[in-house]
C-alpha cells in the first residue's frame, strides 16, 4: 500500500531476555550452551538490568514499519518506561507484503496459547480475527467516553458484532488529488460532485491542458475494491447490507457508481484504459509526471510529488476529499493498522496497559512525528508540532473524517476476491448490472 | 555422548549381523533415504489429498471430513474452470512456440561459425534471469503509454494506436505467452541442442553422397533421431509451464476480468489469502490430476516413437 515506507527490514530483533540465574551459569563455565547463553546474555544487559524475574512478560507482533525509527524502538521505550510489564517484540514482515503478515498472525493465534499477547492488525483482519474468538472485546477497558478521542470511521472498522475488538492506531485513506495550475485555467474551484469532476476533466483533456483527466486504480487487486467502496458509499450505495448477511452491489447506488467508473474508460475517456492494469504505483507516476489534472490515491503520493527529484509538479498539487454523487457524501476507504488483544492471553492486564500506551496521544504522536504515520485521534491534527513537522498530514483530518470501512465480515478474504473479479469484468465489458447481479449472488452464498 | 551408551554398543553389530539376513539389513540401510524422501515427497502429497478430502480452514477453524464434497463445488465452479483453460492455453501456446523457435536456434547454434561459443553462453541469458526481473522488464516494455513495443509498432505504422497489452482481455494472456517464450526458449533450444549433437555425422554425410538437401536431411535424418528428445523436452517445457505462477501474479495478479487467472494463481489465492485449506487442496490436487494426464499423452506418444524406431 505504501511505496514510501517499504525500507529493508531492520535488525530490531528481539532479544530474549535472561535471568540472572543464567548468567551466573554462564560464568561458572557450563559449557553445555555456551554459544547460545553468551550470545543472549551479552546482548540482554541492557534490558535485563530491571528486576527482570518479577516483570510480566508479553509479545507485541506486527508488521514492520519504518521511520526515523522502528517499532522495535518503541517497545523498547515501553520496556524502559515502567519496571512491571517486559514485552517481546516479534517482528513480522513489512506492510507491503501484508498477506504473510497475515499467515502468520494467523498461525499464531489459532494455536490460541496466548502468543502474541498483543498485536497489530490490518483493518480488513479485524473482523475474521473477532469471529475466529482469537480478539479480546474491549468494551470493558475502553468505554464510550474513551471511544469519543478517536474517528467515528475507525472504530466502526473495529467492532464487530456491537463489540469493540481493535483499538484505532494509526490509519490512511484514499483521497483526491488535483492540480492546482490546471484547476485555475478551469474554473479555480475543486469539483465536490463526480459530474463536475468528469465535466472538468473532458474539457482540460480537450483544450490540450492535461493528457489524463482522472487516474485511479483498476488492477484486479484489493486496490480496485478500495476505489469501489468510496465511489458508491458516495452514492449512498453499499456492498453489503448493515447485518452482513447479503450484498447490496446490484443495487441502484452501487451500480451508478461503477457505470461511472466504466463511463471514465469508455464515455467521456477522462482515464485511459490502462487503469485497468494499474495499481497505487502505475497510476501515480503519470500524476507526478504532469500528465494528469485529478487522481485518487493514498497519502504516500503527496512527500513524492514535492520532492524535486522525483516529480514535475511541486506546489502544484492539491488534496481534497474525493467527490460524491447528488444526495451522497464523500466517502474515503480506510487503511491502516488497528491494536488487538489476543483472547487466549495469560497476561491480559499487561496486554491492555501496552495496547493502552501504543494508542495514546503521546505515543500516536510520537509515531506521527518519527514514522509518517497519521494518527487515528483527531485532536492530534491540531497539535502544533505536528502542523511544523508534517504539515501535509495535519491538513487530512477533513479527508479522514469521510473514511469509511470496507465490507465487514469474517469472510472478508472470500468477498474481496468476488468484489475484484466482478467488478473488473464490470469494468471490461460495460455489463455492469448483469455482471453486479452475479457478483451480488456469489457474495450472497459467501456471507449468508 | 556418556560412557553408559558406547559399552553395549560393541557388541551390537555382530550380534545384529546374526539375527538378521542379508536382504533385511539393505532394507535397513536404505531406510534413511526412504523415511527422508518420504517425509519430503510422498508425506505432502498424501496430505493434501487428504486435506482436500476435509473442510479445513484456518479462519473458521474447521477440520471436519466432508467426502468429495470439495470436488464436487469445484467441479461447478466457473472460476475453476475459467483457469483450467487459461492454463490449458497458456501450456499448448508457449510449449508449442517454444519447440518450434528453440529448435531454429539450436539448428543454428549447431552448425560451426566463428563466436559460436560467445552465441551459446549469450542465449542463456533470459532463461537465467529471474522470472520476477522478467516480469517487470515486460511490464515495462509492454507498458500501455510508455512501452517501447508501443513506440516501434506505432512509428513502424504497423498499429494507429497504443495497444493496452495487459489491460485488455483481449491481450494480456498473448502478452504473458510473449513474455514466457522470450524467457524460456533458450532452455529449450539448449535442450535441442545436445539432441542434435547425438545425431551421428555419418548419416548426414551419406546423406549429402546421395544428393540430399538442407531441408530433405533434416526432415528425414535429423528430425526422426530428435524426436525422443523433443518430446522429452516438450514434457518438461509442458509441464513447467503449466504452474506458471509469477509472470501472472507480477503482471497481471489475474486480471483484467480474471482473463489471467490461471491455476497456480488461483490455488495460491483460495490457499494463502483466504485460508481455505480444504478446498485449496482440491484446487491443487485437480492440477496434479491435470499434469499427470498430460504426462501420460506425453510418455505413451514416447513409447509408441521408440517401439517404432526399433
Amino acid at each position: 500500500m505504501d511505496e514510501s515506507r517499504k525500507g529493508p527490514r531492520s535488525g530490531s530483533k528481539s532479544i530474549g531476555h535472561v535471568t540472572i540465574a543464567d548468567r551466573r551459569q554462564f560464568l561458572i563455565g557450563s559449557a553445555g550452551l555456551l554459544g547460545a547463553a553468551a550470545f543472549g546474555a551479552g546482548t540482554s544487559l541492557g534490558i535485563g538490568r530491571a528486576r527482570a524475574q518479577s516483570r510480566a512478560e508479553i509479545s507485541f507482533a506486527s508488521a514492520a514499519f519504518f521511520g526515523k525509527e522502528t517499532f522495535g524502538d518503541l517497545i523498547k521505550a515501553f520496556n524502559e518506561s515502567q519496571d512491571r510489564i517486559l514485552v517481546k517484540n516479534i517482528e513480522l514482515p513489512p506492510p507491503s507484503s501484508s498477506t504473510e503478515v497475515y499467515q502468520g498472525l494467523v498461525q499464531q493465534l489459532a494455536r490460541r496459547t496466548g502468543t502474541p499477547d498483543v498485536f497489530s492488525q490490518d483493518v480488513i483482519w479485524i473482523a475474521g480475527f473477532a469471529a475466529a474468538g482469537w480478539a479480546l472485546p474491549l468494551d470493558e477497558y475502553f468505554p464510550a467516553d474513551k471511544r469519543s478521542a478517536y474517528f467515528t470511521g475507525t472504530l466502526d472498522a473495529c467492532t464487530y458484532g456491537g463489540k469493540l475488538t481493535a483499538l484505532p492506531w494509526f490509519m490512511d485513506s484514499g483521497m483526491f488529488y488535483y492540480r492546482k495550475d490546471v484547476l485555475e485555467k478551469h474554473g479555480g474551484k475543486v469539483p465536490e460532485s463526480w459530474a463536475d469532476m468528469a465535466t472538468i476533466a473532458a474539457a482540460a483533456q480537450k483544450a490540450g491542458d492535461i493528457d489524463y483527466g482522472y487516474l485511479w486504480q483498476g488492477k484486479q487487486a484489493e486496490v480496485l475494491v478500495c476505489d469501489a467502496v468510496e465511489i458508491i458509499t458516495s452514492n449512498n450505495g453499499a456492498i453489503l447490507a448493515p447485518d452482513g448477511k447479503s450484498s447490496l452491489i446490484n443495487q441502484k447506488g452501487a451500480v451508478e457508481a461503477i457505470q461511472f467508473l466504466h463511463d471514465t474508460l469508455a464515455t467521456n475517456k477522462i482515464s485511459p484504459k490502462d487503469v485497468l492494469s494499474w495499481d497505487e504505483e502505475p497510476s501515480r507516476q503519470p500524476f507526478t509526471s504532469g500528465k494528469a489534472m485529478f487522481m485518487r490515491n493514498w497519502s504516500y503520493v503527496y512527500p513524492i510529488a514535492q520532492d524535486a527529484k522525483a516529480s514535475q509538479v511541486v506546489d502544484k498539487v492539491g488534496v481534497a476529499p474525493l467527490p460524491s454523487f447528488p444526495g451522497g457524501k464523500s466517502s474515503a476507504c480506510l487503511g491502516g493498522y488497528q491494536l488487538g488483544v489476543n483472547a487466549n492471553s495469560k497476561q491480559r492486564e499487561a496486554a491492555i496497559e501496552l495496547l493502552t500506551w501504543l494508542s495514546s496521544t503521546e505515543v500516536q504522536h510520537r509515531i506521527a512525528l518519527n514514522f509518517g504515520l497519521a494518527p487515528t485521534r483527531p485532536a492530534l491534527f491540531q497539535d502544533a508540532q505536528i502542523k511544523k513537522e508534517q504539515p501535509f498530514m495535519a491538513s487530512l483530518e477533513k479527508v479522514f473524517t469521510g473514511a469509511t470501512a470496507r465490507p465487514i465480515t469474517p469472510e472478508y478474504a472470500k468477498v474481496t476476491l468476488a468484489l475484484q473479479s466482478g467488478i473488473s469484468k464490470a469494468l471490461v465489458s460495460g455489463n455492469v448490472q448483469a455482471e453486479m447481479d452475479a457478483t451480488a449472488a456469489q457474495i450472497d452464498k459467501i456471507v449468508g | 555422548m556418556s560412557a553408559a551408551a558406547t559399552i553395549p554398543s560393541v557388541g551390537r553389530p555382530r550380534r545384529l549381523g546374526k539375527a538378521l539376513p542379508g536382504a533385511l539389513w539393505a532394507l535397513l540401510l536404505l531406510t534413511p533415504a526412504f523415511v527422508s524422501l518420504a517425509s519430503v515427497s510422498f508425506y505432502p502429497i498424501v496430505n493434501g489429498l487428504y486435506l482436500s478430502l476435509t473442510n479445513t480452514s484456518l479462519i473458521t477453524q474447521e477440520q471436519d471430513f466432508t467426502g468429495f464434497s470439495n470436488y464436487v463445488e469445484l467441479w461447478g465452479d466457473p472460476q475453476f474452470w475459467n483457469a483450467w483453460w487459461h492454463t490449458i492455453w497458456f501450456t499448448t501456446a508457449s510449449t508449442v512456440l517454444e519447440t518450434v523457435i528453440g529448435l531454429g536456434m539450436a539448428l543454428i547454434l549447431c552448425e560451426a561459425f566463428k563466436g559460436r561459443g560467445l552465441v551459446r553462453a549469450a542465449m542463456l541469458v533470459p532463461w537465467a534471469m529471474p522470472t520476477v526481473v522478467t516480469s517487470k522488464m515486460f511490464g515495462w516494455l509492454f507498458d500501455g503509454q510508455h512501452g517501447i513495443i508501443n513506440y516501434l509498432l506505432l512509428h513502424a505504422g504497423l498499429i494507429d494506436q497504443n495497444i493496452n497489452w495487459y489491460g485488455s482481455t483481449d491481450t494480456a494472456m498473448i502478452t504473458i505467452i510473449i513474455a514466457d517464450v522470450w524467457k524460456t526458449t533458450p532452455f529449450m533450444a539448449l535442450l535441442l541442442l545436445t539432441g542434435l549433437q547425438t545425431v551421428p555425422n555419418s548419416l548426414i554425410e551419406a546423406a549429402r553422397m546421395d544428393g540430399a538437401k538442407g531441408w530433405i536431411t533434416f526432415w528425414y535424418i535429423r528430425l526422426p533421431l530428435l524426436m525422443p528428445t523433443l518430446l522429452i523436452a516438450g514434457l518438461f517445457r509442458a509441464l513447467d509451464a503449466f504452474r506458471v505462477f509469477d509472470l501472472v501474479y507480477v503482471l497481471t495478479g489475474g486480471g483484467p476480468a480474471d482473463s489471467t487467472e490461471t491455476l497456480s494463481t488461483l490455488s495460491y489465492k483460495v490457499l494463502f489469502s483466504t485460508l481455505q485449506f480444504g478446498y485449496g487442496s482440491a484446487v491443487s490436487t485437480a492440477m496434479f490430476v491435470t499434469e499427470g494426464v498430460i504426462a501420460l499423452v506425453f510418455c505413451l506418444y514416447l513409447v509408441r516413437q521408440i517401439r517404432r524406431a526399433q
